[in-house]
């Protein structure tokens, strides 16, 4: 395993004349939580979307685990595990039957003892048979956690993984990725809004606005780097605000 | 189990499941099955009205149905496979690429190690598998209901012809399952998914007939082909065109010749490399659909 | 009736400005005309076969002589009105049917609701919109076909017809209306959305495509191509004689066709254009006294449609179905 799980140089995306992404050079190395910070439109989304295939840059290059997003997609994808923003299911089918065939795409071999071994993980077994239709949003949000590393990804990339949990879900929540990454060894990519929790769950932090990286750390560097600031949030605030003036 | 036939089972768990496709297969399989007891009776009433015309002394022309086979009561299924079938065919498939655009689940299928086209393609294999079977239970019901009302059982060329009207019959629902997954990966809301295909629906089977033939819409409805306009002139013209797409009157051609309806003339190839060319260009498009347009996001 | 004023406007602006819906309206609009295009053409064929056949006559010296064929401007309407029939009515279940559905998906029945309206004012304002709509739709789809009919048709008309055209294009408004209505109700009655269209495209093609369709297939003159008593050589006085034995099976077929609205507004409005030989060329009386019971029955579901949509359209059954 390469000491660097994902790395970005100058990547750039374009929607039309609008720029969503300008230029990004990223590091984040293996073992890492890494929390995404930025307001609403930044470009967080895209670069969730780049760096899982699902779209390709205007210019620029990203690699995960060494293996190129562009020319080596398909290693990039074996790679990866994904919980997009708001995750949903086939509704009509039961949480064992949408594992089954999440599983089976990602070509994992024993189907049935990896689900209950990754339900059993997530202290989440016993809702196999229950039809996704009928689940809350926090058992929904367990429920892409689990498809997401079913096939044992490397790095774990989670689109603002907390909205719309309640403080039990997002306490909950934290616990599973903090397991995923000392447990697993994954290398966890997260975007979030919810400042507090990156606080409690990432080692290391980005800041994106309008699509420019202005700043990368690990949290213990950031929070001593601002003692003048109380909180996480305020240092967000204060280097954004620096940013914009 | 593969990566193949792990999407075409769980396409085909997924249809199942819907229950637009379960009310839309009752209707279906129901009509095939009363489509016997109709055309029985049809038969019965128009041999009545030539024994009271004979009995008058109004006719002494031969009686038009003495010479027809079991076959002749399957005629209405052809125009339930044109209507229900092809609606069926359109709604499944609208719902196959909708179902993953709607839950955003093809985030999750294209995050993995899957190509576009290779799950395009098992879903649409999984999807002909389903209306193959669909039809099969058919054609057995449409085999069991003609020999009930022939009182005895067809024979095994008239069960050979039936199978052969339902195997064209799956080629000819192809094409529009192709063209509802189609609009389930470009329309941009649920309603227009489902709605612009029914329109190209109607446009092919009621209003292209129209152009080459003028002949009238409800008109078409009727199994026995109503005679063509005279093809000069205007209609010489708009034939020539509106012929090779009208995909219906194709199936309709086709299905009457396998059914040795004695009115249907003509060869049934061209009518089937028409269905075929149709069948494997929409086969052919929904496959080469791109991974954005799969991900893109609906407005309703 | 202010709230239901401003509703019905928000819906009609509403529609107006979203495009599929007037590219719908656009594309029944080509379909009519078109129609009118062809039964023009196949009209001018048979005039140059009459010319020719008289013309063969002279030249083979014989003095016989064959009536011309005779133009009735309003029958060249029957393929256009069946597509009214047909594909109007899927565009009317539709309009209903998103009428409700977009209010559900967008999230604005809270809005709506959470304002002092009166019980029916919701489902009013709705109604009125679709009314309006489908009174000035329909009376643009009549004027142009009424235009392509004088111009392409080449058709004289005179004031008589005038009048059966206002009766038809009446019959179409309150089928089509009764159709977005029937639509209406089933999307707010229905709690899941993909449900309630399911069953109003399923409904649409039992009553519009299926039972007529049966009724067709049913009538031993449809049997054979060209008609079976013209096969038996039989002709029309002979024919009722014949059929005057069977009118315990033609009653039950009538009966089949009958359930159908789809048939009672074809046969009403077929009567009005003079599509139907019994009633060409009639006197508006002889028409409405022939056709009376169609029109009753059309009317009848159209009572029956707007009072299912206004009892299915009350806050307490639509936010209760929300899932």
């Amino acid at each position: 395993m390469t000491a660097t799980a994902i790395s970005t140089t100058a990547l750039t995306k374009r929607y039309g004349p609008h720029q969503a992404l300008r230029e990004l050079n990223l590091t984040v190395p293996t073992g890492e939580i890494f929390g995404l910070l930025g307001h609403n439109g930044a470009g967080k989304t895209t670069i969730v979307n780049l760096l899982t295939t699902l779209m390709e840059p205007s210019s620029g290059t990203a690699e995960i685990n060494g293996h190129d997003i562009t020319t080596a997609a398909t290693a990039v994808r074996r790679s990866i595990g994904y919980l997009p923003e708001n995750v949903q299911f086939y509704d009509n089918l039961t949480l064992a039957e949408n594992l089954i065939f999440f599983a089976r795409l990602s070509g994992v071999r024993s189907v049935g003892s990896r689900i209950s071994e990754v339900l059993d993980f997530l202290d989440f077994s016993g809702h196999e048979n229950q039809r996704m239709g009928t689940f809350s949003k926090g058992m929904r949000q367990r429920a892409g956690i689990a498809q997401a590393i079913l096939h044992e990804p490397s790095v774990l990339f989670l689109d603002e993984p907390t909205s719309g949990l309640d403080p039990q879900g997002v306490a909950k929540l934290r616990e599973t990725i903090i397991s995923l990454n000392t447990k697993l060894g994954m290398t966890i990519f997260m975007n979030t809004h919810l400042l507090a929790e990156v606080t409690k769950t990432c080692t290391s932090i980005g800041i994106l606005s309008s699509g420019t990286l202005i700043y990368q750390d690990s949290v213990d560097a950031t929070l001593k780097s601002f003692p003048d600031q109380e909180s996480l949030e305020d240092i967000y605030l204060h280097i954004e605000a620096g940013q914009r003036a | 189990m593969n990566r193949w036939t792990a999407v075409i089972a769980h396409e085909l768990l997924c249809t199942m499941r819907e229950r637009l496709p379960q009310v839309l297969l009752a209707v279906f399989v129901g009509m095939v099955a009363a489509s016997a007891f109709i055309g029985s009776s049809a038969r019965a009433s128009v041999t009545g009205v030539y024994s009271e015309a004979v009995r008058q002394g109004l006719t002494t022309v031969p009686n038009p149905f003495d010479s027809l086979s079991p076959l002749y009561y399957a005629r209405n299924s052809v125009i339930y496979i044109v209507l229900i079938g092809a609606l069926l065919a359109i709604v499944v498939g609208v719902y196959s690429t909708l179902r993953d655009r709607q839950a955003r689940t093809m985030d999750l299928v294209l995050s993995r190690d899957v190509r576009p086209s290779f799950y395009l393609s098992a879903k649409l294999a999984g999807l002909g598998l389903f209306t193959a079977l669909l039809l099969a239970v058919s054609a057995v019901i449409s085999i069991a209901c003609i020999s009930v009302v022939a009182g005895r059982i067809i024979s095994v060329d008239d069960g050979a012809r039936l199978v052969g009207l339902y195997a064209v019959a799956w080629l000819f629902i192809l094409p529009f399952l192709c063209l509802g997954m189609l609009a389930g990966l470009y329309a941009t809301s649920v309603t227009s998914a489902l709605l612009i295909p029914i329109v190209v629906w109607s446009v092919t089977i009621f209003i292209l007939p129209l152009l080459g033939t003028a002949a009238h819409p409800v008109s078409l409805l009727n199994p026995v082909a109503s005679p063509p306009a005279i093809q000069s002139g205007f209609f010489a013209v708009t034939s020539n065109l509106v012929n090779p797409l009208s995909l219906g009157e194709h199936f309709k051609h086709a299905g009457a010749l396998i059914l040795a309806d004695p009115q249907a003339t003509g060869t049934v190839t061209t009518s089937i490399w028409t269905i075929l060319a149709f069948a494997i260009a929409a086969c052919v498009a929904v496959i080469m659909t791109r991974r954005g347009r799969m991900r893109s996001a609906l407005h309703d | 009736m202010t709230e239901i004023l401003t509703l019905a406007r928000k819906e009609i602006t509403d529609l107006r400005r979203n495009r599929f819906m007037v590219v719908l309206f656009a594309f029944l609009a080509v379909a009519v005309v078109l129609s009118v295009i062809v039964a023009s053409a196949d009209f001018r064929l048979k005039i140059a076969d009459y010319q020719h056949y008289v013309d063969a006559l002279k030249a083979a010296g014989s003095s016989a002589t064959a009536p011309e064929p005779s133009l009735f401007p309003l029958q060249m309407l029957r393929g256009g009105i069946e597509y009214l029939e047909i594909i109007g009515s899927l565009f009317a279940v539709v309009l209903g049917y998103s009428m409700i559905t977009k209010e559900k998906g967008r999230g604005t029945l809270a809005l709506l609701f959470s304002r002092p309206l009166g019980r029916y004012a919701f489902i009013g304002g709705k109604i009125l919109a679709v009314v309006l709509l489908w009174v000035s739709t329909v009376a643009a789809l009549f004027l142009v076909i009424t235009a392509s009919l004088l111009v392409i048709g080449n058709a004289p008309l005179h004031g008589g017809d005038y009048v059966h055209l206002f009766f038809a294009a009446a019959h179409t408004a309150v089928y089509l209306i009764m159709w977005s209505l029937l639509a209406m109700s089933l999307a707010s009655l229905i709690r899941r959305t993909g449900t309630g269209l399911v069953l109003a495209l399923v409904l649409w093609l039992v009553v519009v495509l299926i039972i007529p369709q049966i009724g067709d297939t049913m009538d031993p003159d449809n049997q054979i191509p060209g008609g079976l008593f013209a096969s038996l050589q039989v002709d029309k006085s002979h024919e009722q004689a014949v059929m005057a034995h069977f009118t315990g099976y033609e009653t039950t077929r009538d009966l089949i066709e009958q359930t159908s609205v789809t048939k009672q507004y074809e046969r009403a409005t077929f009567a009005y254009l003079g599509i139907k030989n019994e009633y060409n060329q009639q006197p508006l009386s002889f028409i409405w006294a022939g056709t009376f019971n169609n029109t009753l029955w059309l009317l009848a579901a159209l009572a029956a449609s707007v009072s299912t949509a206004m009892l299915s359209g009350t806050k307490k059954i639509i936010l209760r179905k929300v899932s």
